[in-house]
């Protein structure tokens, strides 16, 4: 613009332009200078002030006038007598008054407008909140929750084997509990979380409400956790990016699948989300208020051990949101919480046996052969897009940290660009906290639902990208909508491929129910799942899974492995076979061609299903001699 | 006039020009932006359709993951309790049944009990007889069917040449989801049958009972129980039985053929005592007298008492099909009136029938 030559050009809505260069319309006494002929003023015709349509003035002989508008013809002055005797002031000098004659106490007062222009507010709208805007938000979230818990409860199928251990065990420890009756196997030694945090709520609760009240306890985990969501970011930023934030969290497949998954995984989410909203509220509390996170953070980490990846966070988000309110005091904020943290942890592991089961299946876990690029497309997949999301909010916050259309907003404080950078790289580099541990340790195994624990935390700025994404002013909500639809999409297929991955074991069931009793010693692939279905006759001691066994035979030899399950076979050692071709394809070949011409065995059943990879088959064998 | 119009198109025009270039602007990155989501709902929508499934080697199609699969409305029967019931099969074999009953309804007016056994004769390539074992199920009676290879070798069944046959009929027997109990080519060790010892040797026999056995395993048919059925051994002592065994693994129950015949000893032990012995020295299967008869006469009051005692006294003995037919001599019961009598006295006992849809 600038290059162009500078050259005068009437700018037609100029507001500031001069209305009449020729020194006013109205004089300061009231008189009208003669206009031009055919030029038809009528009386009582309000030229607004401030008028600048230019057509007409500059070029009278074009000028039209306004239709509907009629001067009235008996002042139309006389064709060629170039005056006009309302104005001329010759006319009228006997209506004047002469103020030599008045003694005039005092200028009358100017005449009171007819109306006043308020002052106008520079924003139309208050940027503080409101009773109104906490209201309309809440609505809003009540119906993420809603089409969470919908996505959710659409879920169907019969209990995975890890909620069905979970459940079992927790039946176990509750019987342990209440009767003292001895455990069927330590529990503790191999669960991925404490067997008597999780396993007991949702044991006692299934005992009265089954699978589904298990499920719908989950559910009511990730409702909280989203609704927590809500909270803390709205506290981070705004009401819109915390919307934004939820319904984007809410979609995923690993909340919609964790909300109806009676497994660790919810619970420990909460209370991360739970630890986290602790933290970011208490940003202007008193230093030692961040104390009340530390047991929430440890209890997480008791539910679940992997828990513990993100406790991090959380002592870093201790120090960021209380750096804009308390400078550098944020830092013994920070301390105090790492340190109640750690302390509680370490009573925690002292005062408990659980050391072992930690490194068994969270630390020292095996490695697996899954490879990083299969992991890594995995995790894009699952959370890819939510995460990118969180990205573009992150470098957008950085380079603009206005959260708010109004004007008002610009002289707001902010938090300077490197603390925006920090608080983004915290948020966004946890979400890849699991991917790269599961990329370490080369396992896909249950990394869909730790993907969702990074997501919690990416999600505030997930909320300001979708913001961000839609504009001001709601400039370009149809991209806001396909962002969230396109995760929608992604969340509902993938969660229903996932609850499709293992078979209906109903058929199973009801079909080895007449041949399990106290006494038998069973093989199965998934031996949780008969085991939680039948706890009431059978109990985890008497089956026997597909991934590890130790065998003495007849004579007495010693066989492990393979070879164990060949003999164990042939001595008819089994007294039911249940293999699905899903759990370990590889020990199903060893067993079923150990069966096949295998004189103590009978097929019982061969129950077809379908499951998210196509069909199968539970096959299942009876020892009948 | 013309002036006034070129200012204020002049001035839209402008007006114009600069909305757009603010458009332009901010645009680039947005319609990149949305071109991506476009692209992201569009595979999403895709892959909703498609195949995803890259976890599992065996992908075939994702379809809606809980629909129930249309081979196994049911959960298959379960024959374990039929293998050895703690009662006696008390059954029959009268003509035209299982496909009508009309027979085995006069045959229970006749004896006073409802057989629960009911045996009918099938050659290979015949169709699989689902109404009837529909039939006699509905009046409390499992069906045997004795499956007879009068046109097809046993050599080339055990090779696969009727497997299409095969995996129809097995498929039709899984379907019916009822327990049928098969015999196939009873009588092999003796020479008068066309699968006898003249024409098969045992290996070819073991191997075509296995092949069908496995055809029917893996079609799930695991509502089939399989009885492998010689003849007493008495007519043709030189044969041996265990060659002839397909295995443990392959026989639910041992059938034995044999009747109470003139010129012979008729102790229940004269008859089925030496096969039953031999039997004993390669499986502790439960012996089935799959077909029993015995002849007109004096004599035929008591055989009858001894088959009873017979099967009655021995455990392992499952009980007897009784052969009611006139076929080479006139094995009906209602032949000899007394025997008749003394026949229904002891079906009278509770030990012998059950209702095979409530067994235990």
């Amino acid at each position: 613009m600038s290059s162009r030559p500078e050259y005068y050009v009437p700018q037609p809505y100029d507001p500031y332009a001069d209305d009449d260069p020729q020194g006013g319309w109205f004089n300061s006494d009231g008189f009208v200078p003669r206009r031009s002929q055919g030029y038809e003023t009528a009386q009582g015709q309000v030229t607004p002030q401030g008028h600048a349509a230019p057509e007409g003035y500059d070029a009278p002989q074009g000028h039209v006038a306004p239709q509907g508008y009629d001067a009235p013809q008996a002042h139309d002055a006389a064709q060629g007598y170039d005056y006009d005797p309302r104005t001329s002031p010759y006319q009228q000098q006997d209506d004047q008054p002469t103020y030599a004659l008045h003694t005039v106490a005092e200028p009358a007062a100017p005449a009171e407008p007819g109306y006043t222009v308020p002052e106008t507010p520079e924003v139309g709208w208050d940027m503080a909140a409101s009773r109104r805007r906490a209201w309309v938000s809440r609505a809003v979230l009540l119906f993420v929750l809603a089409v969470q818990a919908v996505l959710s409860l659409r879920l169907s199928n019969t209990a995975f084997q890890d909620e069905a251990l979970y459940l079992a065990a927790g039946h176990a420890e509750l019987q342990h509990l209440l009767h003292g009756t001895p455990l069927p196997i330590d529990y503790g030694a191999y669960f991925s979380g404490s067997p008597q945090l999780y396993p007991v709520l949702a044991a006692a609760v299934d005992g009265r409400f089954g699978l589904t009240g298990a499920r719908v306890l989950s559910l009511a985990f990730m409702l909280g956790t989203t609704a927590l969501l809500y909270s803390f970011t709205r506290r981070l930023f705004n009401e819109r990016a915390a919307l934004a934030g939820a319904a984007l969290f809410a979609v995923v497949q690993s909340t919609i699948v964790m909300g109806y998954f009676a497994t660790y995984d919810a619970a420990a989410v909460f209370l991360l989300a739970l630890a986290t909203w602790i933290v970011v509220r208490t940003d202007r509390a008193p230093v030692a208020a961040v104390l009340l996170a530390a047991p929430v953070a440890v209890l997480a980490v008791g539910v679940k051990y992997a828990a513990a990846l993100y406790l991090p966070t959380i002592v870093v988000l201790a120090l960021l949101t209380g750096w804009p309110h308390k400078g550098r005091k944020a830092f013994l904020r920070m301390l105090l919480l790492a340190l109640g943290i750690g302390a509680l942890l370490a009573a925690g592991m002292y005062s408990t046996d659980l050391l072992a089961g930690v490194r068994q299946t969270t630390t020292n876990r095996a490695h697996g052969s899954d490879s990083a690029a299969f992991l890594l497309q995995r995790s894009a997949q699952w959370g890819g897009l939510m995460f990118l999301t969180a990205v573009g909010g992150a470098l957008s916050y950085v380079r603009r940290s206005r959260m708010n259309e109004s004007p008002a907003a610009q002289r707001l404080g902010n938090p300077g660009w490197r603390w925006r950078a920090l608080l983004g790289l915290v948020l966004c580099g946890t979400a890849l906290l699991a991917p790269a541990y599961q990329m370490h340790l080369g396992t896909v195994v249950s990394l869909f639902k730790h993907v969702g624990f990074g997501l919690l935390f990416a999600a505030p700025m997930a909320g300001v990208g979708v913001t961000r994404l839609i504009g001001a002013h709601f400039r370009y909500p149809q991209l806001g909508i396909m962002l969230w639809t396109a995760t929608l999409c992604l969340g509902i297929q993938q969660a229903d491929w996932r609850f499709g991955v293992w078979p209906d074991s109903s058929k199973m069931i009801q079909v080895i129910d007449s041949h399990v009793d106290r006494k038998g010693h069973y093989l199965a692939s998934t031996p949780e799942v008969p085991v939680y279905y039948l706890r009431d006759k059978t109990s985890h001691r008497q089956w026997q899974g597909v991934f590890a066994l130790e065998y003495t035979d007849r004579k007495g030899t010693y066989h492990k492995g393979d070879a164990a399950y060949r003999a164990a076979l042939r001595d008819g050692e089994f007294d039911l076979i249940v293999l699905d071709g899903l759990t370990n394809p590889r020990v199903d070949g060893v067993v079923a061609a150990a069966v096949k011409g295998n004189p103590h065995y009978r097929l019982l059943a061969d129950l077809p299903f379908r499951n998210s990879s196509g069909t199968g088959h539970y096959r299942i064998w009876v020892k009948t001699a | 006039m013309r002036l006034a119009k070129r200012f204020r198109s002049g001035a839209a025009a402008r007006l114009g020009r600069g909305r757009t270039l603010r458009f332009h602007r901010g645009r680039p990155t947005r319609a990149a932006l949305a071109g991506v989501l476009a692209g992201v709902l569009a595979l999403s929508g895709c892959s909703l359709l498609g195949d995803d499934s890259g976890d599992s080697p065996a992908s075939g199609g994702t379809a809606a993951p809980h629909a129930t699969d249309g081979a196994g409305q049911d959960v298959p029967y379960d024959v374990t309790p039929l293998l050895k019931p703690a009662k006696k099969y008390f059954g029959a074999s009268v003509p035209g049944a299982p496909t009508s009953m009309k027979n085995v309804d006069a045959y229970t007016r006749m004896t006073g009990k409802q057989p629960n056994l009911v045996e009918y004769y099938a050659g290979w390539g015949d169709g699989f007889d689902a109404t009837g074992v529909r039939n006699a199920w509905a009046e409390g009676a499992l069906t045997l069917m004795s499956w007879e290879p009068f046109d097809t070798s046993l050599a080339d069944i055990a090779a696969g040449e009727s497997d299409a046959y095969l995996k129809e009929y097995a498929t039709a027997v899984r379907k019916l989801n009822l327990p049928v109990v098969i015999d196939f080519a009873d009588e092999f060790n003796g020479h008068w049958e066309k699968w006898g010892t003249k024409d098969v040797t045992p290996a070819q026999y073991v191997a075509a009972w296995r092949h069908i056995h496995q055809t029917f395993v893996d079609a799930g048919a695991t509502n089939v129980i399989w009885a492998w059925s010689p003849n007493i051994v008495n007519p043709v002592p030189d044969v041996k039985l265990k060659p002839y065994y397909p295995g443990d693994a392959y026989v639910d129950w041992v059938g034995l053929i044999g009747y109470f015949t003139a010129g012979e000893d008729n102790s229940f032990d004269s008859v089925f005592g030496t096969t039953r012995d031999r039997v004993r020295t390669f499986t502790k299967k439960p012996i089935l007298l799959l077909e029993t008869g015995a002849v007109p006469g004096e004599r035929r009051r008591a055989d009858i008492r001894n088959l009873f005692a017979g099967v009655a006294a021995d455990d392992d003995m499952l009980g007897f099909i009784w052969f009611n037919h006139k076929k080479r001599a006139d094995w009906r019961l209602e032949a000899s009136p007394l025997a008749l009598k003394e026949f229904k006295r002891l079906a009278a006992d509770d030990r012998f029938g059950f209702d095979v849809r409530k067994p235990s």
